[in-house]
């Protein structure tokens, strides 16, 4: 079985490509029509809405007096939780431009400082929008990221990560936020990520999509070897395997759902397997993505995102067609 | 019902018991009432008053508080009635001649006790005065003279300003309180070293622990059991990072009450214990007040408040109340107060709190991205004055004035003003260390700072009202220049200490010797190569060999040279 391949030059990696509800989120937020907005994420799944909220809170950037916007929001209601949320997720956002995504050598000491008091008031936003709605996984998810941004420890990102769990078992977006802190670029190490990625997928549902944290590890590790050893890596040691055994508990489940977060998952599974050579994989993935796309890991790789999915999937398709 | 009564002179107090008579007199005098030159004073005075008592096989004892000293006994009506009655005694006619081995038995006292955690908040709350001075060691002790102690006794051990408390039927036969007259005694001002709360700072253990201040009332000891019941789930239970989570509530004696809570942390969860507290905080501060933890912690200080023996119980806080000038209250009306408490006035409680709290981080965690002030660690400025330059830090200087010291490490300033300095600690070998009633401490080492021990006469001179002689120090606890442990704690772990200099200086005369010598060898022979008419081959192998070597000294007296520099440091 071969499904046709998308038409070549078609890569979209607009989240309201795969999720309509994005859309109407951006239109609301636009008018500033809060009942708007919380039409949206109150009907959403609890994943959807996790990351319909996380998405809002970067929506707004551009706009201006965006944080203006949420705290008036938010003082009209202080228990509104979808509006803490969004703005702790907006002012992670404008703290995390500030420092750019480099690496922390790379950053100046006043890039750091304004990037830390950034954080800081998203974090106080968070403390008191949790302390009012415990059982919000939308604004667990965050204060796992202000947990690294602010050095909190490994410790605090396991706790609030399992405050998150007990509301929200399987929740993704905690999970891969979560194995960023584990890593050794931020607090933990190798050993701690692996085994908190097979945590994830040997605990989550059959079919679900936390099986792509195993996947998001092993891009981590390849992301930390130089040119020619990263490649290595993914070839070696039983790392295919285990990537085979991620997907097919994961993406190739028959279980499978398109729950938001899917286009990531796929997109990160073919893009190892494009690395490592992989195609017929590749090709399985690529083409139930069809021309959905997320940017990330493809940026890895360097140059346009969408240029790599392109080739990548000549690369597969190919493969496919000659067999 | 609690029965009042008069005992010569003195307010007594008496409530009915099934169990054998207690009793205890309570005078309105404590730590708090002292200063930091004169510390330990009443603890001191506690002491000696029972040591003419110790021999006999009685059950009592001594205790001393922040604003109320305690003495009280249980056993027969004979042996009570003796106890305060020479407990008077005793205060009339200290026995003197155990003035050292009290001085020394409290030394160790001291040592043995460990840190209570409840010391450094007090220190970092009310700087080094009154209620502060729970956080400090008893350094007043060494100076305490018999006079000074007669003048304690008579200011404080008066019958005005003494209550007693009995559980039991009535004052037994024979007791006798035979103290001067004087007058009550106002309790202490409460003094703040926070500009700003809530607040936090960095504690040496793996505690994490807060405390705020709050009017005493029902809902506030309710509201410290609430607290208890959601540290302890959140903690323990749910996380299982702590073995211990509690909290105390500790009225005081200007109305206020102080609440206290602590967690202890497993070594690798400190971070997410303080998370967790901070967490449990923030839920009680936005008021999210569970009606079931208030009906549980009123309905268990009720139960205790409907025993037979709740009056009997109540005693010593009921006398201390009487001595502060607190409201007194019936069992009944304690009961009907702590019934009517409501979540409601649980969660004005919760609010008031958080906004004086102090919160202790395990040791060098922050607190500032949880919405706590820094609590300050200096001072804003230096006095002006004669500056005396560090003699091995460039930069760092010692600053002596009119108004009193500072000590300037870059951006850091301590300083202690002559007019609100606790205490002066004056160390035979010309060290001393003052500290201000901010708690802020400025260390003078003649040692460290030119021209230094000729300050040290205006220093004394200036102090000399809150002057404590301390004993010799150790030689290895008096600084030296040089001495890398100081300038930076962080740096000891890889650089020599002070003793290999000498090897260190001597390795480098040598290579100085040997680069001269080899160098100028090299240069000849260089010179002689170039002017070889013949073959210069074995020539050129040999300077090949000895711009090597060369080049190994000029590495040598590099490294050496560096070595040096950061021992410096």
């Amino acid at each position: 079985m071969q499904p046709a391949p998308p038409a070549a030059g078609d890569v979209l990696t607009d989240p309201a490509a795969a999720h309509p509800e994005v859309h109407q989120l951006r239109a609301a937020l636009r008018t500033r029509d809060w009942t708007a907005v919380r039409a949206v994420t109150d009907t959403a799944e609890p994943a959807l809405r996790t990351g319909l909220i996380r998405l809002g809170g970067g929506e707004l950037g551009p706009l201006a007096g965006g944080e203006d916007f949420l705290r008036y929001v938010l003082a009209r209601d202080p228990d509104d939780a979808t509006a803490a949320a969004m703005l702790g997720n907006h002012l992670i956002d404008v703290g995390w431009a500030i420092r750019s995504g480099a690496r922390a050598s790379h950053v100046s000491r006043s890039q750091f400082e304004q990037f830390h008091e950034w954080l800081i008031k998203a974090e106080q936003v968070l403390i008191d929008g949790c302390a009012r709605n415990p059982r919000d996984p939308a604004l667990w998810v965050p204060r796992i990221i202000t947990v690294r941004a602010l050095n909190l420890g490994v410790s605090e990102g396991r706790r609030r990560y399992d405050r998150l769990s007990a509301v929200a078992p399987h929740h993704l977006a905690g999970q891969t936020q979560l194995l960023q802190e584990l890593c050794p670029k931020w607090h933990g190490s190798w050993e701690q990520a692996h085994a908190f990625a097979r945590e994830c997928l040997e605990t989550a549902p059959p079919g679900a999509l936390n099986g792509v944290v195993v996947a998001e590890y092993h891009v981590e590790r390849w992301l930390d070897l130089p040119d020619g050893e990263d490649r290595a890596y993914l070839l070696g040691q039983g790392v295919r395997a285990e990537l085979h055994e991620a997907a097919h508990r994961s993406v190739w489940h028959p279980a499978f759902r398109r729950t938001y977060g899917w286009v990531g998952a796929m997109s990160t599974f073919a893009m190892l397997f494009s690395v490592i050579g992989d195609e017929p994989a590749a090709a399985s993935l690529l083409s139930a993505l069809g021309p959905l796309a997320t940017e990330h890991p493809w940026d890895y790789l360097g140059g346009e995102p969408a240029e790599q999915i392109r080739a990548a999937r000549g690369r597969a398709f190919a493969m496919g067609r000659a067999r | 019902m609690i029965k009042h009564t008069e005992v010569d002179g003195v307010p007594a107090i008496l409530a009915p018991t099934s169990g054998q008579l207690h009793a205890g007199l309570v005078f309105r005098v404590g730590q708090a009432d002292e200063t930091l030159s004169r510390s330990g004073i009443t603890h001191l005075l506690e002491h000696l008053t029972l040591f003419p008592l110790g021999i006999a096989d009685y059950h009592f004892n001594g205790a001393t508080g922040s604003v109320s000293t305690h003495f009280h006994m249980q056993g027969s009506d004979r042996d009570v009635a003796t106890f305060i009655t020479r407990v008077c005694a005793s205060l009339a006619a200290l026995p003197f001649e155990r003035l050292a081995k009290e001085k020394e038995i409290l030394r160790t006292e001291a040592a043995g006790r460990g840190g209570h955690v409840g010391e450094p908040m007090a220190l970092w709350r009310h700087g080094a005065r009154g209620y502060g001075l729970a956080g400090y060691p008893e350094w007043g002790l060494t100076a305490l003279t018999p006079d000074d102690l007669r003048a304690w006794a008579a200011t404080y051990f008066t019958r005005e300003n003494a209550v007693l408390w009995i559980a039991g039927d009535e004052v037994p036969a024979g007791l006798r309180l035979d103290l001067p007259a004087g007058v009550r005694r106002p309790v202490p001002p409460v003094t703040s070293a926070l500009p700003q709360t809530p607040a936090w700072f960095s504690g040496s253990s793996r505690a994490t622990a807060w405390d705020a201040v709050v009017p005493r009332s029902a809902a506030a000891g309710v509201f410290t059991g609430v607290l208890e019941r959601e540290l302890f789930r959140a903690l323990r239970q749910e996380d299982g990072l702590s073995y211990t989570a509690h909290a105390a509530y500790e009225p005081r004696g200007d109305g206020s009450a102080l609440i206290v809570a602590v967690a202890d942390a497993l070594p690798e969860k400190a971070d997410a214990v303080l998370g967790g507290f901070v967490d449990v905080l923030a839920k009680l501060k936005v008021g999210r007040i569970d009606p079931a933890d208030v009906d549980a912690v009123v309905g268990k200080a009720a139960d205790a408040l409907g025993t037979a023996e709740a009056d009997a119980a109540r005693l010593p806080q009921y006398a201390f109340d009487m001595l502060v000038g607190f409201p007194l209250q019936t069992l009944e009306e304690a009961a009907a107060d702590l019934r009517a408490v409501t979540p409601g006035a649980v969660a004005a409680v919760a609010a008031e709190a958080l906004s004086t709290g102090l919160l202790m981080t395990p040791g060098r965690r922050s607190a500032d991205w949880a919405g706590y002030a820094t609590a300050p660690q200096g001072s804003e400025s230096a006095v002006p004055g004669h500056a005396h330059r560090s003699v091995d830090v460039p930069g760092h200087r010692l600053v002596v004035g009119q108004a009193g010291v500072s000590l300037v490490r870059g951006d850091d300033v301590a300083t202690v003003t002559f007019d609100a300095c606790a205490a002066a600690l004056a160390f035979p070998d010309g060290g001393r260390m003052l500290v201000g009633h901010d708690a802020v401490v400025v260390q003078v080492e003649p040692t460290l700072f030119e021209g230094a021990a000729a300050a040290l006469p205006t220093i004394d001179a200036a102090t000399a009202p809150v002057r404590v002689p301390m004993p010799a120090r150790d030689p290895d606890d008096i600084p030296r220049p040089g001495d890398d442990r100081r300038a930076d704690p962080r740096a000891d772990a890889d650089t020599a200490d002070a003793g290999s200099r000498g090897l260190l200086v001597a390795r480098l005369v040598v290579l100085w010797v040997l680069l001269v010598a080899v160098g100028g060898f090299t240069a000849l022979l260089t010179l002689g190569t170039v002017m070889e008419q013949g073959d210069r081959a074995p020539l050129v192998t040999v300077l090949v060999f000895l711009y090597g070597l060369t080049a190994l000294i000029i590495w040598g007296v590099v490294r050496g040279t560096r070595q040096l520099r950061r021992l410096r440091r």
